[in-house]
């Protein structure tokens, strides 16, 4: 269980964390979204007893971290944003240094490092340098390091950046595998990942938390449409007139024109897939379809989009999340699937 | 103290995983070397003018006439290659972000600081062992008298925990290694140089300087002497720095 209770964290002048609080209940995994600078490290930072806050307290595993340091640390497991590894020790020493300052037992040592390699499969790696390790098995690394002493909570920053696909799969996997026994926060600035892995999501931009739901709850907030983009060659007519006319189609902005080609936003009802239609409709007058692609909705447009809501929320109250914001936000692809 | 095991037996397991330690052993037997026949040859042309030669009958004492310059020479070997034993301590761990590891770990500031205050310590005695080699020639072919010895060899370890307590500290400060190692090797130019300053000036400040240079309280020792005074120096020294290495890394929490 981990609980954040109005954390602030200041850097000299600049306020990196501002009154953050939410709960993770045991056994849940919370994804920790927000883009590049919004303060996640600095929190999972705070969380691990690696610095003090400035304000506000966090309690890991039933353990006050700035009052009993020790005995939360016991508890924690923390992957740092670059793996923490030493160069010059293969990853069998290095696996085995962390279980013996993570206070594994002697006699206990050498059957959890296995564990922990096996897990994280790093096993063929044991006898390399960890210098001489690819990317993505520095990460596996750092996790089997997170994971040595069978911790209950562990704190993942952003533990997929950098992966290959493949890996990134993998690293989800293990990870949902760990929900139920640990209590897991893992950080991320890419929503497909935390609305994949995670039971609830904090939202967190320029050290404020925007929101904090289940990720289906979020896609629903983000409002009621999704949105393409279309080019098409309609050698002079106006086309904004025919694709409104579209049934599902709720609005049409144009976005681009070069020569005989334009390119317009074309949203639509959420779950609605226009996308034969659209085809249909432009191929039946003769015009030659160029694109046609799902828009997503970048990081800073959610935030845009969850604090309008917001603040629109408080302006009218009546109006529920279901208010529409000013310009109609696009859902990642992902999402709807995920 | 298992913690503090932890940490110097993972230290000097890097030392000895990189050049660190062969270039730092290599260079001070290369050295020390030196120091030794120059002043084994200015020692045997002093005992044969007093008759016998070396070996033979001892007019001219061999701890007063070799070992205690020598003694006293290993200070300038230290000014180099300490500063190569503890800049990157800390400095590379905060560049690398293994600091981080640490700082998670449930250890105590104390014990990392201790621990790789005594990593850096057995690197300087693997050093210092090089250096018995040369005593046993002396004792094959001569009879020196072994408690002058000793006590120079404890002078020396003092001396040289002093250095490393400092060099630590400075690491400390910054997470660049070069950085770490160059204010170093200035600071300890300072220190050493300072009962030199201390001839310019007058007998007040020249007793104040003479008792802040770190080489000036081997003097004793290396004579064989082990003085109170001196010790006291020394472990205060060390402690104090060692506790300044502890505030530094915990303010670093800080300032993040
Ligand atoms: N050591 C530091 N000193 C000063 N400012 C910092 C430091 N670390 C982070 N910051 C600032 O705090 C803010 C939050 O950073 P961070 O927690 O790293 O965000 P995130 O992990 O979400 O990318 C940023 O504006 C960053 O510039
Ligand atoms: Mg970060």
């Amino acid at each position: 269980m981990i609980e954040v209770q109005h954390l602030t964290r200041r850097y000299g002048p600049t306020t990196a964390v501002d009154d953050v609080s939410f709960r993770v209940e045991s056994g849940e995994v919370l994804g920790f979204l927000g883009p590049n600078g919004a303060g996640k490290t600095t929190t999972m930072r705070v969380l691990t007893g690696y610095m003090p806050a400035s304000d506000g307290k966090a309690i890991v595993a039933g353990y006050d971290v700035s009052e009993h340091p020790l005995e939360a640390k016991r508890r924690t497991g923390y992957l740092p944003e670059t793996p923490p590894l030493y160069p010059e020790m293969t990853v069998r020493d290095y696996l085995t240094f962390v279980a013996r300052i993570k206070g594994v037992p002697r006699s206990e040592r050498k059957t959890r490092v296995n564990a922990a390699m096996d897990r994280t499969r790093v096993m063929d790696m044991a006898d390399r340098h960890c210098a001489k390790l690819s990317k993505g098995y520095k990460q596996r690394v750092g996790l089997a390091q997170a994971l040595m002493h069978n911790p209950e909570v562990l704190i993942l920053d952003e533990p997929t950046a950098g992966l290959d696909p493949k890996q990134i799969i993998e690293t989800r996997k293990l990870i949902t595998e760990l929900g139920g026994d640990h209590t897991i926060i893992l950080s991320t600035h890419i929503l497909p990942e935390v609305s994949q892995t995670c039971q609830r999501i904090v939202i967190i931009n320029k050290g404020r938390v925007v929101a904090v739901d289940t990720p289906e709850n979020l896609m629903s907030r983000l409002g009621g449409s999704e949105t393409l983009y279309i080019q098409i060659d309609a050698s002079g007519s106006d086309a904004t007139a025919t694709l409104e006319a579209i049934p599902g189609i709720t609005k049409v902005a144009p976005a681009d024109v070069r020569g005989s080609l334009a390119g317009f936003e074309v949203s639509s009802e959420m779950g609605h897939d226009v996308r034969r239609e659209l085809a249909a409709a432009v191929v039946g007058r003769g015009w030659g379809l160029l694109e046609l692609r799902p828009l997503r909705m970048s990081l800073e447009e959610i935030f845009l989009h969850l604090t309008t809501e917001d603040t629109a929320a408080a302006d009218t109250p009546e109006q529920t999340s279901m208010g529409a914001p000013p310009e109609p936000a696009t859902l990642p692809e992902e999402a709807t699937h995920g | 103290m298992g913690n503090t095991l932890a940490i110097a037996h993972k230290e000097i397991k890097s030392y000895f995983a990189s050049p660190v330690a062969y270039v730092v052993i290599g260079f001070s037997a290369i050295l020390f070397g030196w120091f030794f026949i120059n002043l084994l040859y200015y020692f045997d042309r002093a005992s044969m003018q007093a008759g016998g030669g070396f070996g033979g009958p001892q007019t001219v004492n061999v701890n007063e006439m070799l070992i205690s310059p020598l003694f006293m020479n290993v200070s300038v070997i230290l000014l180099f290659t300490l500063p190569l034993i503890t800049m990157r301590t800390y400095a590379e761990e905060k560049r690398s972000g293994t600091i981080e590891l640490l700082l998670t770990s449930p250890l105590t500031d104390v014990q990392i600081v201790i621990g790789k205050f005594l990593g850096c310590l057995v690197l300087y005695g693997a050093m210092l062992a090089i250096t018995l080699v040369h005593m046993g020639f002396l004792f094959a072919f001569g009879n020196p008298e072994w408690r002058p010895i000793a006590a120079g060899y404890l002078g020396l370890i003092l001396m040289g925990g002093c250095f490393l307590s400092l060099g630590l500290f400075i690491s400390s400060l910054t997470r660049n290694q070069i950085v770490a190692g160059m204010v170093t090797f200035a600071v300890f130019l300072l220190f050493w140089v300072i009962n030199w300053i201390a001839s310019f000036t007058g007998p007040t400040m020249q007793t104040v300087l003479n008792y802040l240079s770190i080489t000036e309280h081997l003097n004793d020792f290396a004579r064989g002497v082990i003085d109170t005074s001196h010790l006291v120096y020394y472990v205060s020294f060390i402690a104090f720095s060692l506790f300044l290495t502890v505030r530094s890394v915990d303010s670093e929490r800080w300032r993040g």
